[in-house]
């Protein structure tokens, strides 16, 4: 695991320790430790990374197979009470679609023992942009308008500790701007906002730590610039389309910059490189010294899981 | 017991379809009422299709398919979730749904099986057709919520316990029968009236307290279930 240390944090709400879930023969999470306190951390990984797993874990919807998981010092599957202090939105989109929206939220308050469950409901989902005294059913609601309500019944009775399951899906820009706003607001006043996501510009906007997930392993974990400089060192495999591929090849391996080099069609040569700074650098002085023309150049490895594989090989 | 869990349940509960079947099988049951009062021997008659159809039919499939629906359906479509993450003890919430079949299947199952032995004619029915169906959709709405949790398939697998368990099985011998919810309120019908039928030679006690038994087996197996299922 790449570990960066992070900054001086106060205390975890979350404590995971050795925690693993297997479905029969599918490892879903394997051996993760972590520790997270107050403010947003973001789980980053791509789909089938075992993100929600995870989140479900912490939320006493699922059972460790091994390890412990703990929420404000108590195991969620066994203390009923410490749910009450949990507010969750889950990845699926299904709802209760009987009931209107602010029925829903109404219902999470009355759940929570709310003191006042209706007026919670009607500033829960004033929060998240929806109008309380809309008397349409959930069943035709939009998907944003779906996932805005889901997260208003996840913080109707303000919750210590706040998991959202990609919490952005269906979002148009602008409002995905607010509910990153929303999020860094809930973390300032000190409650653990958990965010899931398998996109890495979008985690990058949260600007906050990060737990980096991959085939079920914390792959890294720290402050986001950190992760992202890990990632942009990882060695990377292009494919150079150019009218000179062998004397190109040759000349990119000279300065040192390729660690090898494989000619695939006529104009197609595909490089390893190690250090994708230095080669960026070089390749283009070392077409021109070849009299070669560079017609296209795409990495063959820049999708995010490739990332993760790297960082879990890390 | 959690009145709002329970309400959203009863809510969750009413379909088109549901209703439908709830009416037309209360037509049946209307329509066989008349026809005992018209028969010979109105006695037999109508203790014969009050037994075979009011506890045999009526009951458990409105009982299947309310119940099995009544947290099946949250399990289903992943909405459980909404209910199962709050700070509520495990056996209020198996309480409300339970609460929300009976409320649903009883009312309607036992007035109209109590109008439609009243129907008949027969004064010896009344009582008996009220408790027995009564009982029945006791026992019925907690084995079917039990199962709505546990399988996914659950309305297929009830109807082929109902067919084959109930309808079938039954038959083969005292042992089968003993385990025969039906046989239990049948007994009650055949007591009332001295109508000797099959499978309902159930001693009193028994046609009393086993239905409740299964009933509430039903609703403490959900409990159980509900604070060790892993909820999608």
């Amino acid at each position: 695991m790449s570990s960066i240390q992070p900054q001086a944090s106060p205390p975890p709400m979350v404590q995971a320790a050795g925690v693993s879930k297997w479905f029969g023969d599918l490892v879903a999470v394997s051996d993760v430790s972590f520790s997270i306190g107050a403010g947003v951390t973001a789980l980053l990984g791509p789909n089938g990374a075992g993100k929600s797993t995870l989140l479900r874990m912490m939320c006493g919807l699922a059972r460790p197979s091994n390890g412990s998981l703990t929420v404000l010092g108590k195991d969620p599957r066994a203390d009923v009470a410490v749910l009450g202090r949990i507010g969750m939105a889950p990845q699926q989109e299904a709802l209760l679609d009987y009931l209107s929206g602010r029925e829903f939220v109404e219902l999470a308050a009355q759940l929570h023992q709310v003191a006042n469950p209706a007026e919670a409901a009607r500033q829960a989902i004033q929060t998240v942009e929806l109008d309380p005294d809309d008397p349409r059913r959930l069943a035709t609601y939009s998907k944003g308008m779906r996932q805005r309500i889901k997260l208003a019944q996840a913080i109707v009775h303000d919750p210590l500790m706040i998991a959202l399951d990609e919490p952005l899906t269906g979002l148009d820009p602008r409002q995905r701007r607010e509910m990153i706003a929303l999020f860094h607001r809930l973390g300032a006043e000190g409650k653990c906002v958990i965010i899931s996501s398998h996109v890495l510009d979008e985690v990058e906007r949260f600007g906050s730590r990060v737990l980096v997930i991959a085939q079920g392993r914390l792959a890294a974990e720290g402050d986001f610039r950190e992760i992202r400089d890990l990632m942009d060192d990882r060695p990377l495999r292009i494919s150079i389309r150019t009218d000179q591929p062998r004397a190109l090849a040759i000349a990119l391996l000279d300065r040192g910059v390729i660690s090898g080099c494989r000619l695939e069609a006529d104009e197609v040569v595909v490089v390893d490189t190690s250090d994708p700074v230095s080669f960026r650098r070089a390749v283009a002085p070392a077409a021109r010294d070849q009299d070669a023309s560079l017609l296209e150049m795409r990495p063959l490895d820049d999708d995010l899981e490739s990332v993760f594989r790297y960082l879990v090989g890390q | 017991m959690n009145t709002h869990i329970y309400r959203v349940v009863v809510r969750s509960q009413i379909s088109t379809g549901r209703l439908l079947a709830l009416a037309g099988l209360s037509g049946v049951a209307i329509l066989l009422a008349f026809v005992a009062r018209a028969a010979d021997d109105p006695v037999e008659f109508a203790t014969r299709s009050m037994g075979t159809f009011g506890t045999n039919i009526f009951a458990p499939f409105i009982a299947l398919a309310l119940g099995c629906a009544a947290l099946g359906d949250l399990v289903e479509d992943r909405t459980l979730v909404y209910v199962w993450l709050r700070p509520v003890p495990r056996h209020s919430v198996a309480t409300a749904a339970f609460a929300a079949v009976l409320s649903v299947v009883g009312p309607v199952v036992v007035a109209v099986m109590t109008v439609a032995a009243a129907i008949t004619g027969v004064d010896d029915l009344l009582v008996a057709t009220t408790v027995a169906t009564a009982l029945a959709v006791f026992a019925y709405s907690g084995i079917f919520m039990a199962l709505g949790l546990r399988f996914k398939r659950s309305l297929l697998i009830g109807l082929g316990y109902i067919a084959i368990w109930e309808l079938l099985m039954s038959r083969l011998g005292d042992w089968f029968a003993r385990l025969s919810i039906r046989s239990y309120p049948m007994s009650i019908l055949s007591d009332a009236t001295d109508v000797s039928m099959r499978l309902a030679d159930r001693s009193a006690l028994a046609s009393y307290v086993v239905p409740l038994a299964v009933g509430l087996a039903g609703l403490i197996y959900t409990s159980w279930r509900l604070s060790r299922t892993e909820i999608d």
